[in-house]
């Protein structure tokens, strides 16, 4: 099994530890991965404020780095989605077809093509997990609250096998941070507000740590942590998988 | 063209290929409910009252135990002249109901799901009066509740309605700040009868 | 003025904000309580869906059997291209009886046709029955919420309203006492009135006859006493037959309020003594929405009000930032259909969460069509020069892996070196109200690269 590692543009660029720490995991598990070098990013950004033309090198260039892979991983809800929904802008040749059937965020590719669920981590903390929006109900990583359906979480089942981890419930379960790309500029005040809000469930639900699948998400909430002094750490879930403290 | 024509014409024009029409099957949602219970447990989170009783009797003495002061009365039931304060020519004009205080009035078509009740024109002397009255009260046999709407509307047939009503509790209001007050624009309270 | 510089100005008050938000999720938290009672909910839904999807592509034979069908049952039938000729045919009815007094119950059609100002210009008293829409009428405000109109009033305001124009006594904000006084005064507008206008929630081609719901009976007064009836429809309100209002009604008010049912489905067919009964059917840009694959689903809305109660944008910006007759994720998809330019921020007023499409009873799917919208918006509209500059920009360094690299680096230093202060001061919104994560000295490429360079010495 041949799999490649793709690694968001912002993950590359701001939050390299997380790009490590998904290397770190796969190779522990004994994938072989690769990292291929010419990638930048899926092209989400451009398509997500209306500007999906602008997207189309992005995507091409995606699927030319990722074409010869068995599975593509990717740290991020978010960009497996949008490959995957979204890529039907571009013609559908047999390698973007491939490259969208195959494109897997992290935790879903472990459990449910790896087919493993304890990862030997530990991390003595007080999580509460983040359910981002694109890998929630884009993906379906999990059941969304709306929907009458048994209820599942693959980011849970796999946090649950971690030494010494408490999740915590939160009031709202998958209520949206407020970053959504643009719109965390383009309505500031109202995503610095859904952010504030989100932070505030963690807190009150004696949360240590928030985890989630995207770091964007992470980002914004540790943007506004930071600005507040508030005693709470974010971190993405790999780096949690990954580690054995 | 008249809009009439536009407007068909424009639809005709735009609408998609044609989907076929998806069948329900009540089946899938049936859960082997008690319906008499259900009814119950619905009708009385919607605001209203259930009370089992045997007859019609039981149903006006209960009422008036129930509305022991009221002044303007009237029941739709046999036997009811001496319940009743007003006859039905005051139906002839329903402007002056506006003090009706009680009226019981009876339904054949209940439903457990959600407490309903049903009555058409057969059941109402003028329409307006369910609403208009203070206190309504319902009677309605026990084996004529249906689990479900699915049922429910089997049991009525489209082509021999000329005015229907399903009512489940009583009127009620949230509007502001979402404080539920029972009695907005309808009546003040219900009571079920189930027979 | 754009949603994001009108839900500033909502969020000026953060307590309200903070009421606004709580209220509706509890809407929304009754609502999953009491669907998650019901045995085949997602079937329930997939129902409602495919329905509303047949009935779309044959409406127009479905709207011309329900016109027979209400010509049958002795109702007149009229049809309205737009919102002026609604109003038009409305006010010649109420004129030739010279009708002078209208009560409404709600329906969100009159409200988008502007039909209270068009008739109170022609000297017709229209009074707004449903308490909620009547406390907006009286702070000559609109609805803020499609089922909850006055969702963004405190009791205490309305206190106020109801002293200067009901003439009650101050209450403190009493909500039994300022609705046994609305009770009061509405009772005398229905007695008096010379004519009711309702909405439809469903129209049914099969027999002509239309229901209207409500939990307060206004409806239902209006129409009873007045001796003219008029009911307002979209053209979408119609469903083929009546067997599929038990799929709807079993979806709507648990969608909307939690209520397995509301206090009252009127299921009107025939005029009753004394009555007459006129139905107009309205297109009002209803037609060119079909025409749109990406869009026309959102003709299935049942207009239940759940993608607002659980949008949290919706929730912390209000139903006026939308300024909409439909706020929310529906108004947002429905909107750009009638005027792209002057809705053309709403599709962005989203996180494309997805919460709106999952918790929909028709499963419209909301937020692929905000992106779709998006798309539209990106093309067709004016487009800042900025964004559109820096959208072709980002497309090019994307698109080519060697001009990344270089711009990355420069970035990281940026963050890295620069003082806070200075990085937050930029034309930077991000940082008003958060930091920036610190730039990291490589990034992921450059230390995949290191790493891979030591295994080959490692190697040798
Ligand atoms: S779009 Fe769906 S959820 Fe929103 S009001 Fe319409 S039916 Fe309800």
């Amino acid at each position: 099994m041949k799999v490649g590692l793709f690694i968001p543009c912002y993950i590359n660029q701001l939050y390299p530890q997380v790009g490590k720490a998904t290397l770190e995991l796969l190779e522990k598990l004994k994938v072989e991965v690769v990292y291929p070098s010419g990638q930048t990013c899926c092209g989400q950004p451009m398509a997500n404020s209306g500007f999906e033309n602008e997207s189309e090198g992005a995507c091409i260039n995606f699927v030319n780095n990722f074409k010869d892979f068995d599975y593509i991983v990717t740290p991020s809800g978010s960009c497996a989605y949008h490959v995957k929904k979204h890529y039907n802008i571009i013609q559908q040749t047999d390698d973007v077809i491939k490259v969208r059937k195959n494109v897997y965020e992290l935790c879903d590719f472990i459990l449910n093509v790896l087919k493993i669920k304890n990862l030997g981590a530990s991390f003595p903390y007080k999580v509460g997990v983040h359910k981002s929006c694109h890998g929630l109900r884009g993906l379906r990583l999990g059941s969304s609250s709306e929907l009458v359906i048994e209820p599942y979480s693959y980011i849970e089942e796999l946090l649950k096998e971690v030494e010494g981890i408490e999740l915590m419930p939160l009031d709202r379960s998958d209520e949206c941070c407020g970053f959504g790309g643009t719109f965390a500029v383009t309505e500031d005040v109202v995503s610095a507000k859904m952010g504030k809000d989100k932070i505030q469930d963690h807190l009150r639900n004696g949360v240590e740590v928030i985890t989630a699948t995207d770091v964007s998400c992470l980002m914004h909430l540790e943007g506004l942590i930071t600005r507040n002094k508030q005693p709470l750490q974010v971190r993405h879930i790999a780096e949690i998988l990954n580690s054995t403290i | 063209m008249d809009s009439r024509d536009t407007i068909l014409k424009k639809l005709k024009a735009n609408k998609p290929e044609f989907i076929a029409l998806p069948k329900i099957n009540p089946a899938v949602f049936d859960e082997n409910i008690d319906k008499v219970k259900e009814f119950i447990r619905k009708t009385e989170v919607a605001g209203g009252k259930v009370f089992e009783v045997t007859d019609n009797k039981e149903v006006l003495s209960k009422t008036q135990e129930a509305f022991p002061e009221t002044k303007v009365n009237f029941s739709n039931l046999d036997d009811s002249g001496f319940f009743n304060t007003i006859d039905s020519e005051s139906f002839k004009n329903p402007h002056e109901l506006n003090d009706l205080d009680v009226l019981v009035l009876e339904s054949t078509l209940g439903v457990a799901e959600n407490g309903a009740v049903w009555l058409t024109d057969n059941d109402i002397p003028v329409r307006v009066i369910p609403f208009i009255t203070k206190h309504l009260v319902l009677v309605l046999p026990k084996e004529n509740i249906v689990p479900y709407m699915h049922q429910a509307y089997s049991a009525i047939n489209p082509m021999d309605l000329d005015y229907g009503i399903f009512i489940s509790g009583p009127s009620k209001t949230a509007d502001i700040e979402q404080s539920l007050v029972i009695g907005a624009q309808g009546a003040m309270s219900l009571t079920v009868f189930l027979k | 003025m754009s949603h994001s510089k009108l839900a500033g100005i909502f969020n000026k008050d953060e307590k309200k904000v903070d009421w606004h938000d709580k209220a509706l999720w509890f809407v929304r938290h009754k609502r999953d309580l009491s669907v998650h009672q019901v045995k085949g909910w997602e079937e329930l839904r997939n129902l409602g869906h495919g329905i509303k999807a047949h009935t779309l592509s044959h409406l127009d034979v479905y709207l011309e059997q329900f016109e027979a069908n209400a010509l049958k049952n002795g109702v007149q039938v009229h049809w309205a291209a737009n919102g002026d000729e609604h109003n038009q045919i409305v006010h010649s009815i109420l004129k030739a009886d010279n009708a002078k007094k209208v009560v409404k119950s709600k329906s969100m059609l009159t409200e988008e046709c502007h039909l209270n100002p068009f008739l109170e210009a022609n000297d017709i008293e229209v009074i707004d029955t449903d308490l909620g829409e009547r406390i907006v009428q009286l702070a000559k405000e609109k609805p803020s919420h499609i089922v909850l109109p006055a969702i963004h009033k405190n009791k205490l305001e309305v206190d106020e309203l109801f002293q200067e124009h009901l003439g009650t006594e101050p209450c403190d904000g009493d909500p039994q006492y300022l609705t046994g006084e609305a009770r009061k005064h509405l009772r005398e507008k229905f007695i008096h009135a010379d004519a009711a206008i309702t909405g439809v929630n469903f129209a049914i081609a099969e027999n002509g006859g239309f229901v209207v719901c409500t939990n307060e009976g206004n409806a239902d007064m209006g129409a009873h006493l007045a001796p003219i009836h008029i009911a307002c429809m979209g053209v979408e309100k119609i469903i083929p037959k009546q067997e599929h209002l038990g799929v709807f009604l079993r979806l709507l008010a648990r969608s909307a309020t939690g209520q397995p049912i509301t206090t009252y489905s009127s299921h009107f067919r025939k005029p009753g003594k004394g009555v007459k009964m006129h139905i107009v059917i309205v297109d009002n840009g209803r037609s060119k929405q079909l025409s749109r694959p990406d869009f026309r689903a959102s003709l299935h809305c049942i207009r239940c009000g759940a993608c607002m109660n659980t949008c949290p944008i919706y929730r912390r910006s209000g139903g006026h930032s939308y300024d909409a007759t439909i706020p929310g994720p529906i108004g947002s998809i429905l909107s750009p259909g009638k005027d792209l330019t002057k809705y053309s921020t709403l599709p962005f007023a989203s996180t494309l969460c997805g919460s709106c499409s999952d918790v929909c009873p028709v499963k419209i799917d909301i937020h692929t069509q905000l992106y779709k919208w998006r798309q539209i918006i990106g093309k067709e509209t004016p487009q800042p020069f900025i964004k559109k500059k820096s959208m072709a920009a980002m497309g090019k360094i994307f698109s080519k892996p060697s001009l990344y690299g270089k711009v990355g680096a420069v970035a990281r230093w940026a963050l890295r070196t620069l003082p806070k202060s200075l990085i937050n001061a930029w034309p930077n919104i991000w940082g008003k109200t958060r930091d920036l994560p610190v730039g990291p000295k490589k990034s992921f490429d450059q230390w995949y690269k290191e790493r891979e360079n030591n295994k080959k010495t490692d190697q040798k």
